[in-house]
């Protein structure tokens, strides 16, 4: 059958835009002919391949499945539009990469779930491999299909496609869930005995089940996986082309609206020595010119200049660069501005997120306007001549002083940097400012609030765009439309998935790439499936009223959420747990496990 | 550390699926190939460091390639059998090494040097389609000139000038493969698809595929003879 594709798949690509990825041969890619195991699984990323092979998760994932005795697993990524449309044409089914076999032939498609915006490419992606889009479709010889990532922590909206969702860490879990499906399959269980079992696997929710409570998977100890250290390299020019070591998991500053700051809990950071060991691996076995420490705010590792000392000084003479992502506004010392020049002078982002303190109080934000100012001079004066800021738009207790206290702060940040930059160099200072929506997410002390509606949205969006300085500053916005598709996809429940059916049918897919979007084709879906999108979007709930979530758990408790959501209104900050005391998240409690701190102290 | 000192001439193929890898693409690939060999690469000084490389003429996505090539900077000398060894280890079949040698350090550019590519064009149709495509290149041939339509502009190409001989066709299994000399040249060189897609005429709706390999890149000398790179 593979070499049927295959020749198939040659004689589309002369046709379609970037072949290269559809063509797999890649580097450090399993030779799929050679490991034809006896399980095979495949990890799919739904979206395009040029931004799934930036994903660490399908990575990671890919490694650890590969290295099961007698599984093999292969990738999978949705075709671009006209790829599928070539595929549907020629009546080839989707394949997966390595063999070039048709994904409904495997025992398993593992699919991420990297935000809401992407389920459309889930069921585009079923359906070009033939696969029947609702489980309860599915029959005997269909591929147990499982959904995982962040997303997995509302499953409801998506539940009507999935088999089974994995809610946590997949290191461990993933194999447990092969495991588990291979002797069932072994035993001869029929698809519901073999649910039944998948159930048992902790962190593992069934929907046919019914909303059963599921506490989410956590690896206790990142030192005990390696940073994928042979990744695939790709051909294509994909979004993060670059080895990617991640530095540590999870962030306990607790930003309100941050639901990654809440579900990835508890912070452990991985040892320097582990870092430099895996990058230096993973350099050699990929060739790439780049290595990226990566993390939801890497400057927070406790050994983070040591850890550029030492990684600069073994790259130093090379044309190897070191590069951090993103950046905490008080994170850049001077050792650190110094550190990061020497290498490749990268992007400066920083997000302070709101305009005003009193809302960066209530969004517990902890960077000060004086801490901004610093962090920008210096930056300007070690030689950076851009930076970017996020802000966000529609915040719970948002007023027009605060929309305005941004292009005030804007201004500021201007200012501060000319200061610092010679005279003849002052014209070149830019500012990129990008905002974005608020969008309210499950497991967050913003759970409960509402979105502003989209006109209210716009007027805001207005009022700044009138009041932000002109000279210097790139003001973009996060598109507001998607944003409130991506809340009633967020915060809905089981009734969602008939409109996200019906969406798909009406053609929609990449929906989080801007231009394929369409808010009308969304709407007439929700209308169609008799979804009030406005009322799960734009609606406050009750503190106390049950969520369509609330049978899954991260951990962090709901009286802990709602107590941050009190703070919030009283303008209370709460610090971060690995700094001071334990604020009573009750994840430790929950889960058995506890911040990791490489360096013993952190600053 | 970093001198350029020794300059390497690399000879690899491009073929099966990742014939539909772009000339950025190989290049990239290349460079990473080179640094998994652990080759002791030159690298450029100033702000923004980078691997001395120099690659020879693009390939049009979807052109396989036996003989294409780059030259790299070398700090100090190795053996050209180990580099063989070294790089083959650590690529894909699919784009394997076939060769290194060293040139002198001040030789001129591959991508000025190599004015001559010899390709094979297999065309899978009917049986007697060889026959097909002698005569349309007979006729063409006599014409001789082409004319070719590439992003909505034409261009002519004097034939004599454009290719360095006659192109034959020969039957084999399953169709026909035409050899195929061109002159490369810096206002563009004719593609040898676009040749054999003209010879073919309305007997194009009855073939299969058209699949171009260029099997190698050549100098020319001062007497109008071919030369190795």
């Amino acid at each position: 059958m593979s070499e049927a594709v295959r020749e198939a798949v040659a004689r589309l690509l002369p046709r379609v835009e970037q072949p290269s990825r559809y063509v797999d041969c890649e580097w450090n890619a399993v030779d799929a002919r050679a490991a034809r195991a006896s399980y095979r699984a495949a990890i799919a990323y739904p979206d395009v391949y040029d931004v799934g092979m930036a994903n660490q998760a399908i990575q990671i994932l890919y490694a650890a499945l590969n290295a099961v005795d007698g599984v093999s697993c292969e990738r999978v990524f949705v075709p671009w539009k006209d790829m599928a449309d070539a595929l549907r044409d020629a009546g080839v089914p989707l394949y997966a990469l390595e063999s070039h076999d048709p994904v409904r032939e495997f025992d398993m498609v593992g699919i991420t779930l990297p935000h809401e915006l992407a389920y459309t490419n889930v069921l585009e992606l079923l359906d070009l491999a033939g696969i029947p889009i609702r489980a309860a479709d599915r029959g005997e010889s269909d591929p147990l299909v499982v959904g995982g990532g962040p997303c997995a922590y509302n499953p409801e909206p998506v539940a009507a496609f999935f088999d089974a969702v994995l809610v946590g860490d997949g290191e461990e879990a993933v194999v447990e869930i092969v495991e588990t499906h291979r002797r069932c399959k072994e035993a001869g269980l029929t698809r519901s005995e073999t649910l039944a079992e998948l159930a048992r696997v902790r962190g593992v929710y069934v929907p046919a089940l019914g909303a059963r409570r599921v506490v989410k998977r956590t690896i206790s100890d990142l030192g005990a996986f390696t940073s994928p250290t042979c990744p695939v390299v790709p051909y294509t020019d994909v979004v993060h082309d670059r080895v990617a070591i991640e530095v540590l998991r999870g962030c306990a500053r607790g930003c309100r609206f941050c639901q990654a700051g809440m579900i990835y809990r508890p912070v452990r950071e991985r040892s320097a020595d582990d870092i430099i060991r895996d990058a230096m691996t993973a350099l050699r076995c990929t060739g790439y010119d780049e290595v990226s420490l990566t993390s939801l705010s890497t400057a927070d590792h406790s050994a983070f200049v040591e850890v550029l000392r030492r990684l600069g000084r073994r790259l130093s003479g090379t044309d190897v660069s070191i590069s951090v992502p993103s950046l905490r506004a008080d994170a850049l010392t001077p050792d650190v501005a110094r550190l990061l020049g020497d290498v490749k002078r990268t992007g400066l982002t920083l997000a302070p997120e709101a305009g005003t303190q009193r809302l960066r109080d209530v969004i517990n934000k902890n960077v000060t306007e004086e801490g901004l100012l610093d962090t920008v001079a210096r930056a300007f004066a070690s030689g950076w001549r851009r930076v970017k800021l996020y802000f966000m738009i529609g915040l719970p207790t948002e007023t027009d002083e605060d929309v305005v206290g941004i292009a005030e702060l804007v201004e500021r940040v201007l200012l501060a940097a000319r200061d610092v930059v010679p005279p003849n160099e002052r014209g070149s200072v830019r500012v990129a400012v990008s905002v974005s929506t608020f969008v309210p997410k499950p497991h967050t002390p913003f759970q409960w609030e509402a979105q502003p509606p989209l006109a209210e949205v716009r007027r805001r969006q207005e009022l700044l765009r009138q009041r932000m300085p002109k000279k210097g500053v790139e003001l973009s916005y996060h598109d507001a439309e998607t944003s409130f598709v991506e809340a009633v996809l967020a915060r809905g429940g089981r009734e969602v998935a008939d409109a996200i059916e019906e969406a798909w049918r009406r053609g929609a897919r990449f929906d989080a790439w801007t231009q394929e979007f369409s808010l009308e084709r969304w709407r007439l879906a929700f209308e169609t499936a008799g979804v009030d999108a406005s009322s799960i979007a734009n609606r406050p709930r009750d503190p106390f009223e049950p969520l369509p979530w609330s049978h899954i758990s991260s951990g962090v408790s709901e009286a802990f959420l709602r107590a941050e959501r009190s703070r919030a209104y009283a303008r209370q900050t709460t610090p971060d747990c690995t700094f001071e005391g334990c604020t009573g998240c009750g994840v430790c409690g929950a889960l058995g496990v506890s911040n990791v701190v490489a360096g013993g102290v952190r600053v | 550390m970093s001198e350029a000192r020794f300059r390497l001439r690399v000879t690899y193929q491009k073929v099966g699926p990742l014939r539909f890898l772009s000339h950025l693409e190989t290049a990239r690939a290349c460079e990473r190939a080179v640094r998994r060999a652990g080759l002791p690469y030159a690298v450029t000084r100033g702000f923004n460091p980078h691997m001395r490389i120099a690659f020879g003429p693009a390939l049009p996505v979807g052109t396989a390639g036996l003989g294409e090539m780059y030259d790299v900077w070398l700090s100090d000398f190795v053996p050209p059998d180990d580099v063989l060894e070294r790089l083959s280890s650590v690529t894909r079949e699919e784009l394997r090494t076939v060769a290194c040698r060293y040139v002198e350090l001040k030789a001129p550019s591959l991508a000025a040097a190599a004015e001559v590519a010899h390709y094979e064009v297999m065309v899978s149709g009917p049986p007697g389609v060889a026959r097909t495509l002698a005569e349309g290149l007979g006729t063409l041939s006599k014409s001789g000139t082409l004319t070719v339509e590439h992003k909505g502009k034409q261009k002519v190409f004097e034939l004599a000038n454009a290719l360095l001989k006659e192109p034959v066709a020969r039957e084999v299994d399953g169709g026909a493969v035409v050899e195929i000399a061109t002159r490369m040249s810096e206002r563009g060189s004719l593609r040898p698809d676009a040749l054999v897609r003209a010879a073919l005429g309305p007997a194009l709706e009855a073939v299969a595929s058209v699949s171009v390999t260029r099997t190698r890149l050549a100098a020319r000398a001062a007497d109008g003879t071919e030369e190795a790179l």
